[in-house]
């Protein structure tokens, strides 16, 4: 057989090389604006931070440029240190659970509803949304009090017979930080669910699996990835945030966020806060790569 | 004539289905001997679906029985309903493998380890995919999903198979193909299934008896056969096959089109006086010299012709009527010439 080879002109082929390149780049080229935001933005101050938690600290001054590992041994040394990174862990790892299996309950509802009411349940869950932390935390400040909502509401009906308050305990930041994460839980599971084929569960049923069972081995399975996903992004958030433990908390409760802040402007030790911050950042990072290897390989059933 | 409860695999006794002031189905009665093939065929919206739904537990019903082997089964939730549908998406599970999905029904039913291989082999044998146990359903086609589907339900061996449009979401060549595949399994394994789609050649092509179903009604329920030649009322008429509806008002005199204006037409039997629709097959509509052997005559005019491969399609008109006719060949015959039609009696049905 012959090849009969195609005699073209000599810009036929600079075009063709150069429609070649074109394609390469775009792609870069389409994540360049968001590469340089997240560079400027989060790269450099990160670095900066890092090389300031290498500073020295010496008397009431900020920091002194200088270079030592000081900062870091004390955070892993000083139980008051450790002890905040363990109970911000514990409070994050708990409030994130609960955020998940509210959501997912909420998601699953949402999803089996018809589509009339979807839009209402969607409304409800973007309201938190709309409302800023602080102003948040001022609602809860009318909730928890002896003279607020829940203390009345509990005494109405009877459950209890004297005025509580529930502020400033562990349960009221639990509860903050579990409402502060939930719409976010909510519509990454919701995402999730909406792309699954209902009929798999009808499929599911029709083989002669009872609910339970449909759950644990169609609908589970399915939505697996999604879990980890709103897991982690609730964890990250409650981590690291400051504001709502800090304000419905105990004095007691010494989270990281709270730690930081304290260091930063009531310690004026700014490589200290820097050491700390860096540990976060790391451990983020570290419960990130986690979860990521816990998702299936096969993230998209939808080859 | 009552079939006994106990001889049918499946019963419906006056089943009733709304949707707020929407009767979806209204009050059907069907009986599926063991074995049969019952295509519930209908435009959408004729509540065929929702027939189906109602049987597998999908639904709640609103009047009415259901009965499986004779027992009365409507106040069970799906999973305990001895049924197994094969739904339009297939609805594979696309976490589990080919095998893993054929098995789900039988580890729900608790078969054992070893019987349930041997079960799972031997039906992914029947639907032909041999060596496809590993595959995921993301790598499969179309076709090979609908078999996997096919291969799940059947491995159950449930009392009744509900078909829900399996093969509708398929390209016509792949229809085709798993059309008669299914035939030849019912064949194989005579299984007792109701199958629901709006193909009237599916229809046809597989079942034992057609339901034909307008607004959540049967209209008429007979073989394929019956259904075609002697089709129960004006509906189920134009509803299957191909038809040519002629309407023309008999008077004193001639018969005249919608208009009143006179049309060549002489028929065998003359129907009484008043508004008729005549309903003709297009195939049985001879045209040209074939037509003067017969009793029933038109002149129409040539139209436009339409080359259809193994047929020319002429498109007539006669006064107000229109009609198309079925040749195997070119008349001879050009736009705007008149030309003779003729068909039997008994090809032509008359409805008012």
């Amino acid at each position: 057989m012959t090849v009969t080879t195609v005699k073209e002109s000599p810009s036929y082929e600079l075009n063709r090389r150069k429609a070649i390149r074109r394609k390469q780049l775009t792609p870069w080229l389409l994540m360049l604006p968001a590469l340089v935001i997240v560079l400027i933005f989060f790269g450099i101050p990160t670095l900066y931070m890092l090389r300031m938690s290498f500073n020295l600290h010496i008397g009431q001054r900020l920091y002194v440029p200088g270079f030592t590992f000081e900062h870091y041994v004390n955070l892993f040394a000083n139980p008051l240190f450790t002890n905040a990174i363990w109970t911000t862990v514990q409070l994050s790892l708990l409030s994130s659970l609960c955020t998940v299996l509210i959501g997912y309950g909420f998601a699953v509802l949402v999803w089996l509803k018809p589509a009339k009411w979807r839009l209402l349940f969607i409304g409800l869950a973007l309201c938190p949304l709309l409302i800023s932390e602080i102003a948040i935390i001022f609602g809860w400040w009318m909730f928890f009090p002896k003279n607020g909502l829940l203390s009345y509401a509990l005494l109405s009906s009877g459950l209890i017979t004297d005025k509580i308050s529930l502020m400033y305990t562990e349960f009221a930041a639990f509860v903050g930080l579990v409402y502060v994460t939930l719409p976010y839980c909510f519509f990454i599971l919701l995402s999730i669910f909406d792309g699954i084929d209902k009929r798999m569960l009808e499929a599911s049923a029709d083989l002669g699996a009872p609910p339970f069972m449909s759950f644990r081995e169609v609908l589970l399975p399915l939505t697996r990835s999604g879990l980890l996903v709103a897991f982690s992004q609730s964890f990250i958030w409650t981590i690291g945030t400051y504001a709502t433990p800090s304000a419905l908390g105990p004095d007691t409760l010494w989270t990281m966020g709270y730690l930081i802040q304290e260091q930063m402007l009531g310690k004026h030790n700014w490589p200290m806060a820097s050491a700390f911050s860096m540990v976060l950042v790391v451990g983020v990072a570290c419960a990130m790569a986690l979860t990521r290897s816990l998702m299936s390989k096969r993230t998209s059933f939808h080859v | 004539m009552k079939q006994l409860a106990g001889d049918a695999a499946l019963d419906l006794e006056s089943v009733r289905r709304t949707f707020g002031t929407v009767v979806a189905v209204d009050d059907i009665s069907l009986a599926v001997a063991r074995g049969e093939f019952v295509t519930l065929l209908g435009p959408s919206g004729s509540g065929k679906t929702s027939t189906l739904r109602l049987i597998g537990g999908f639904e709640e019903l609103d009047a009415g029985a259901i009965r499986i082997n004779g027992e009365r089964i409507d106040h069970l939730p799906p999973y305990q309903r001895d049924t197994a549908t094969i739904f339009q998406s297939g609805a594979l599970f696309p976490h589990k493998t080919v095998a893993e999905n054929v098995a789900y029904g039988l580890r729900m039913r608790k078969f054992p380890k070893s019987e349930m291989e041997e079960r799972i082999r031997r039906y992914l044998d029947i639907v032909r995919l041999k060596g496809f146990e590993d595959r995921y359903p993301g790598q499969l086609s179309g076709g090979q999903k609908q078999r996997v589907a096919l291969a799940r339900s059947l491995v159950v061996r449930p009392a009744i198979l509900l078909f829900d449009e399996p093969l509708s979401a398929l390209d016509l060549s792949l229809r085709l193909q798993l059309r008669a595949e299914i035939k030849r399994l019912h064949d194989e394994l005579a299984f007792s299934a109701i199958y629901v789609t709006h193909d009237q050649s599916e229809a046809m092509a597989m079942s034992t008896r057609v339901a034909v179903m307008n607004r959540g009604r049967i209209e008429q329920i007979d073989s394929p056969e019956r259904v075609f030649h002697e089709p129960a009322n004006e509906f189920v008429y134009t509803f299957i096959g191909e038809s040519c509806c002629l309407p023309v008002r008999f008077g004193s005199g001639a018969a005249t089109d919608k208009l009143g204006q006179p049309i060549d037409l002489s028929l065998e039997k003359k129907p009484s006086d008043g508004d008729w629709r005549l309903y003709i097959r297009p195939s049985r509509m001879k045209l040209a010299g074939e037509a003067t052997a017969f009793a029933n005559r038109l002149t129409a005019k040539v139209q436009f012709i339409e080359f259809l491969g193994d047929v020319y399609r002429y498109h007539l008109e006669a006064g107000a009527l229109e009609m198309f006719s079925d040749h195997p060949g070119p008349t001879g015959h050009n736009v705007g010439d008149m030309i003779d039609i003729g068909w039997k009696t008994g090809d032509m049905q008359a409805f008012r």
